[in-house]
């Protein structure tokens, strides 16, 4: 292994910086370990011990790599600003004379403050799985999973090239799809995890395109790049010449490359156009909706939009690109949500939404603010998340809002941490989302990166105001109110496995040979699969008790709304307030990450043109925006489910279905584009190349041949005939022009 | 160099093999399977003698054998692999061992089905290693006859007609080349006054511009082209292929899209290319237009077939369309992915046929509405299946990703140069086949394994046995193998693919010529240089005198240091 510092080009050698594989191998080397042995513990340990054991090896890792990760932060943080990017590098993966692609390993602030995200928030949620997932029959297959995630994640984030930010990317999004597809027995889990890998590879072929202009560009440019250097695709070549290298080529390259990033980034961190596949992938288990799904995998986007921000900041047009899909997901993403009765949903929602200020962020230049919402984010939205599985374990697995009411009664403490989280998201101060929130708002006003920034900041403080609302809808719903629905009557059809009966399959079962034992099971063993696989069924009944859950579910909850509640507040520095009124706080997160994410094309000072006064007004009315959206609608709901919301009806249904999006697409590309490429198939595949070209001539030269001689005896032999003539024919010519 | 060695041995021991098989009485079908596993297995560990004698530093043919055949008509039994072909044999060798170890299922006329493995294992190799037209010309249609009785006597209940439309239309086109063959000699013989067949002494006149430039040229190229396009098969002379692979058995179907589609692709970089550049170069837009049409068009061909293994048929038109975009990028990035792509899609298809072969054996059904769930009852099958899958997919990490990359990635960079005549949108659409790929193959993986189980046959399902698992393994080895490590392997090849390349993109009398291999041979930048060698056998060993023709790819930077 080498080290390279591409901060003063002096060469490091504090060994500690190794270590940041073991922040990736760690993960990996838990997956493997999980794939290969996880049957035979669970036989030689039995179930309980057995899983226990697999569980504590699952957690283990991923709180390693968190330790390791806070190590190498320490230490990063002991060098001097400018020095703070250490890359180790392994052995070569691509290795051409026009290429080279290392395995190496970025460790800046950046990538740094994404691990500890990664793993910190990853162990918690492993540590909540490990109950969540007791007494699932796949149980091992889940940490399995989980573990090959956390190391792909890892990969994504720490990789200094873009092939590995591809691996990464490609793969926490195959452990999504086999997450989301993780109770398979059920097709529309099934097909949910498919939709969520084919439309998040609508954005990788976009990404893969902005790679090889990347590529492109940089090995056809005649700007200095450091002598014999063919690592074109290296981060550490790849940003620092950004300025020299991309103007050389106009500027429809220079607003290619950033776009066609930001594509990638729109798929994976499920942006209007294609967010389509986020809302589905709330079929996995609870567990992988939070890790994956709100916390980490989902911010790829925004990180890699943070990694590259040099190449967006050269391009005017696709920032104001960037800005505009993320206002405008934030606030359609946001009503949608109100038109949701499943309690996930709302937060497969609210998450788009909250994806959509980060892009906002990153849009008008504040990629700092952009990230700190990544963080804060994860912390509240993990919680809300891991809260919503634990009142669905204690609805016996019913998801359905309309069926849930006064709960706080039942499960206190994930009743206590879930206020926690909702205040966090609504933007109620001091809690996380605040901060965060507040300084995305106050960027996008102030900005002068874009045209029309007060209008961004509108639809930011509707959002804002939306924000608040629908999180207070599904508070009260779930939560609050005397009614205790459920007791009523369950309504709303609830998730449960496909058992379409065995259809008759004679005609096919005709062939097999049940006697051939080597192949299929005997009677008795079919009997003692059968029973073994028995599922248990949950299912919501009125006679139902909620309970409270374990203790390995709750701690996480614990742990999340500590740093939900003042998370945001330390790392901020108290900042805008203490800035604001001249106190110097500094604001750690911010100053940390400035190396990675600080303008690099623009004078900070000339981006934002702030004014105190307008200020403390956007903080008035981003904190009057929270207040009023959870005034108003806990009058709404404070009597329990209006009439009117037991079936939708009307705007609210409507907003629901996503303003018929999903279903327009869906139509078109799946209905519609199958029947086509069948009809296409059958035309022209079947019809015209193999029906008439083929068979056709070969019919042709029968109908010929059947001329010529009646009593021809065979197809073929006709054909080598013709052959033969031809070649003779041919070899004839050949040989009188060659010679003459 | 002279008179027989191991290329002999590698392709003569499975022929061998099978004529003793022949000796022996049908009835001992044990024999029979354990004799060609043997024989098979023998040639396969001969073979990696092959790569441990082999030196990645030459452009130049080595393991050269060079024997008199028909003198009179200038033809010679000539043998030697460069960089392209070594790993071509290898992968022969490789899948011929496995997929004669996976027809231990079949029941029916073992000792022919073994006998035919072998010969046509051999008659591959030969493909792959031979240097003279006509040897060329023999070995390409000799593998024909046992995959045609391969098909029509064990294949499925269409097997009549895919087999003659298989061998018709492989047939026809190689006609053509066999005419384009004959007119090599004698334009060989009008400009040295000797007519021969040797690829070496042919390529060396197209270095100088003399084999057949301008509008003869173009139509040679095109004969041999035509040829070759049919094997891949480009679109749209693909029909014959989901007919040939469907109705195939097991071991056909994966010889089929392992190798014998190799040979078109093959046939382009060592015969199409080096012999006509002018024309290649000419024709690459146009080839490459029909390869992104062939990527987008199998790929949805694929994405609406009933069937499984005409599912995976159709696949291999999209799949090999990467391969010969790859190609016709005629930049390095793009010949590198091109190759590997070839040697992914053996790896990944083939071990597609094979687990559906496996599954075949069981329920003796291809179609989807047969299946779902199978997950439940055979994990350890579905698991390899999806390692399989998503190489096929080019998940990065897999064998598939890099040959993709670095494919669409040459294709990008001569779509963004000007003066290749390759449009832009031709790599940009190709990239569209990267989506098809996940829709068609996860949509098979969902209803195949996931849902419930609803045909009554498979509930009864036992997951695959340890033999056949330790078959799917060895392919797995190498999905992680080229995923993780390519540099195993690009090493290897890169000092060819430039010769391939020089030749091709070079104006006349600027193209390195394999005959000089006293004088010129091309360095690890990818220069052609002029060498001093003083042993003429010791194709790895030389003094670098200078430079002939710098590689356009080579970084010449001033130093500077970095700063963010």
């Amino acid at each position: 292994m080498e080290y390279i510092s591409t901060g003063h080009g002096e060469t490091l050698t504090n060994p500690v910086f190794h270590w940041a594989w073991m922040i990736l191998l760690a993960p990996l080397a838990g997956f493997l370990f999980q794939a290969a042995l996880d049957k035979k513990i669970e036989q030689a340990l039995g179930k309980a011990a057995g899983r226990r054991l697999l569980g504590f090896f699952a957690v283990l890792p991923v709180a390693l790599g968190f330790v390791v990760s806070v190590v190498l932060a320490v230490n990063l943080a002991g060098l001097d600003e400018h020095s703070r990017l250490v890359i180790t590098a392994w052995f070569n993966w691509i290795d051409l004379q026009t290429l080279r692609v290392p395995f190496e390993l970025r460790i800046d602030p950046l990538s740094l403050t994404m691990c500890l995200i990664v793993t910190g928030v990853g162990s918690l949620i492993h540590l909540y799985a490990t109950g969540y997932m007791a007494d699932d029959r796949d149980y091992p297959r889940f940490f399995t999973y989980f573990n090959l995630f956390i190391a792909f994640m890892l990969m994504l984030v720490m990789g200094n090239n873009l092939p590995l930010v591809f691996i990464g990317w490609e793969g926490v999004g195959l452990c999504s799809y086999l997450l989301i597809g993780f109770w398979y027995e059920d097709i529309e889990n099934a097909k949910a995890a498919n939709k969520a890998f084919i439309v998040n590879r609508i954005g990788d072929w976009g990404f893969a395109l902005g790679i090889f202009l990347l590529y492109w560009v940089y090995a056809s440019s005649q700007a200095a790049l450091p002598l014999n250097e063919t690592r074109y695709l290296s981060f550490d070549v790849l940003l620092p010449f950004a300025q020299q290298v991309l103007p050389e080529f106009g500027p429809l390259v220079v607003t290619a490359v950033p776009l066609l990033l930001f594509v990638g980034a729109v798929g994976k961190s499920a942006q209007w156009p294609l967010y389509l596949w986020l809302p589905d992938a709330m079929a996995g288990p609870t567990p992988v909706s939070a890790l994956i799904h709100a916390a980490t995998m989902v911010t790829a986007g925004v990180y890699l939009v943070a990694r590259t921000h040099v190449f967006f900041e050269l391009a005017p047009i696709a920032m104001a690109v960037v800005a505009g899909i993320g206002a405008f997901t934030a606030l359609f993403a946001a009503t949608v949500a109100f038109g949701q009765t499943d309690i996930k949903k709302v937060l497969a929602y609210s998450t788009v939404s909250q994806l959509g200020y980060m892009f906002l962020a990153c849009g008008v230049g504040a990629f700092g603010a952009g990230m700190f919402h990544v963080t804060t984010h994860a912390f509240f939205k993990a919680l809300l998340f891991l809260g919503s599985g634990a009142v669905i374990v204690a609805m016996a697995h019913n998801q359905d809002m309309r069926n849930y009411g006064n709960l706080r009664k039942y499960i206190p403490i994930t009743y206590a941490t879930m206020v926690v989280a909702w205040l966090a998201i609504a933007g109620i101060p001091p809690f996380a989302g605040f901060w965060s929130k507040d300084e995305i708002l106050s960027a996008a006003f102030f900005t002068q990166l874009v045209q029309a920034p007060q209008l961004l900041w509108l639809i930011g403080w509707i959002t804002a105001f939306l924000t608040a609302g629908y999180m207070t809808r599904m508070m009260m719903l779930t939560f609050f109110g005397q009614e205790e629905r459920w007791r009523k009557g369950v309504v709303g059809a609830h998730a449960h496995h496909d058992h379409a009966s065995t259809h008759d399959n004679a005609a096919h079962a005709a062939h097999a040979d049940f006697s051939n034992t080597e192949f299929f099971l005997s009677d008795e063993e079919l009997a003692a699969e059968r029973e073994h696989e028995e599922a248990h069924h949950h299912d919501l009944t009125p006679d139902h008790e909620p309970k409270e859950v374990s203790v390995s579910m709750w701690f996480p909850l614990a742990v999340l709304a500590v740093l939900s509640l003042a998370g945001g507040a330390v790392l901020s520095g108290l900042n805008p307030f203490a800035h604001l009124l001249g106190a110097h706080l500094p604001h750690l997160f911010e100053e940390w990450n400035h190396p990675s994410v600080g303008l690099s094309v623009f004078d900070p000072e000339g981006a934002f043109r702030k004014s105190v006064a307008i200020e403390w007004a956007l903080i008035a009315a981003s904190i009057g925006a929270a207040i009023c959206g959870i005034a108003f609608f806990v009058r709404r709901y404070a009597k329990g489910l209006p009439e009117s919301e037991v079936e939708l009806q009307g705007v609210q249904k409507l907003a629901g279905e996503q303003w018929l999006y999903d279903k327009t697409m869906v139509r078109l590309f799946v209905d519609i584009g199958g029947k086509f490429a069948n009809a296409f198939y059958r035309i022209f595949d079947a019809g015209v190349i193999d029906g008439i070209f083929v068979n056709g001539s070969a019919k042709l030269v029968g109908a010929f041949g059947l001329l010529l001689r009646r009593t021809q005896t065979g197809l073929v032999r006709f054909y080598a005939f013709i052959m033969a003539v031809g070649v003779i024919a041919l070899l004839s010519y050949v040989i009188y022009v060659t010679t003459r | 160099m002279e008179g027989f060695g191991i290329l002999s041995l590698v392709i003569f021991l499975p022929v061998a093999g099978a004529l003793v098989a022949l000796l022996v009485p049908r009835q001992m079908e044990n024999f029979h399977r354990y004799w060609a596993w043997l024989i098979s297995a023998v040639t396969l560990l001969a073979s990696l003698q092959i790569y441990n004698g082999f030196s990645g530093n030459t452009m130049h043919f080595q393991w050269r054998e060079s024997v008199e055949w028909l003198p009179a008509l200038g033809i010679r039994y000539q043998l030697g692999v460069d960089g392209i072909s070594l790993w071509l044999v290898l992968l022969t060798c490789f899948i011929s061992f496995l997929s004669i170890w996976f027809s231990f299922h079949v029941k029916d006329r073992v000792k022919e089905f073994m006998i035919w493995l072998l010969i046509l294992e051999g008659a591959m190799i030969g493909v792959f290693c031979a240097l003279d037209l006509i040897l060329f010309y023999v070995f390409f249609e000799a593998t024909l006859i046992p995959m045609y009785f391969l098909i029509s006597i064990w294949g499925g209940k269409n097997r009549v007609y895919s087999s003659i439309k298989f061998f018709l239309f492989t047939f026809l086109g190689s006609i053509f080349m066999l005419v384009a063959i004959v007119a090599l000699y004698f334009i060989s013989r009008n400009e040295t006054g000797e007519g021969t067949f040797d690829l070496i002494a042919l390529q060396a006149l197209a270095a100088d511009g003399r084999l057949a430039p301008g509008a003869l040229g173009l139509w040679l190229f095109a004969a041999f082209a035509l040829a070759f396009a049919v094997k891949v098969p480009l679109f749209p002379l693909h029909t014959w292929l989901p007919d040939a692979h469907t109705e195939a058995p097991t071991a056909g179907s994966m010889i089929l899209a392992a190798i014998m589609l190799k040979m078109g692709t093959y046939g382009f970089l060592r015969f199409a290319f080096p012999l006509f550049p002018e024309a290649a170069v000419q024709a690459a837009p146009f080839l490459m237009g029909l390869s992104v049409v062939g990527i987008l068009y199998g790929a949805i061909m694929a994405a609406v077939q009933p069937d499984w293994k005409r599912l995976v048929a159709y696949s291999s038109v999209s799949h090999l369309g990467f391969v010969m975009l790859g190609l016709f990028a005629l930049n390095h990035n793009g010949l590198t992915g091109g190759t590997l792509q070839a040697i992914n899609h053996g790896i990944s298809t083939g071990a597609l046929f094979l687990l559906v072969g496996m599954i075949y054996e069981r329920t003796h059904t291809r179609l989807f509405e047969d299946y779902g769930g199978l997950k439940r009852r055979m994990p350890m099958f579905a698991t390899l299946f999806l390692i399989i899958m998503l190489s096929s997919v080019g998940l990065p990490s897999t064998n598939g990703f890099i040959g993709e990359f670095l494919a669409m990635l040459g294709a990008f960079q001569a779509g963004a140069n000007e003066n290749t005549g390759i449009p832009m949108w031709m790599p940009v659409l190709a990239g569209g086949g990267v989506v098809l790929a996940a829709v068609y193959l996860l949509w098979m993986f969902q209803r195949v394994f996931y849902g419930p189980i609803k045909n009554p046959v498979n509930e009864r399902l036992r997951d695959i046995k340890p033999w056949e698992q330790a078959i799917a393994w060895a392919f797995v080895v190498f999905v992680f193998w080229l995923g993780l490590y390519p540099k195993f392997f690009t090493d290897k090849m890169q000092t060819s693919l430039n010769a391939v390349r020089h030749q091709t993109i070079q104006p006349p009398g600027a193209r390195p010529a394999w005959a000089d291999v006293r004088t010129i041979d091309i360095n690890q930048r990818g220069d052609v240089v002029v060498v001093e060698r003083n042993d003429p056998n010791d194709l790895g060993n030389w003094t670098e005198v200078a430079v002939r023709v710098p590689n356009e790819h080579q970084p010449q930077r001033i130093a500077m240091g970095g700063g963010e």
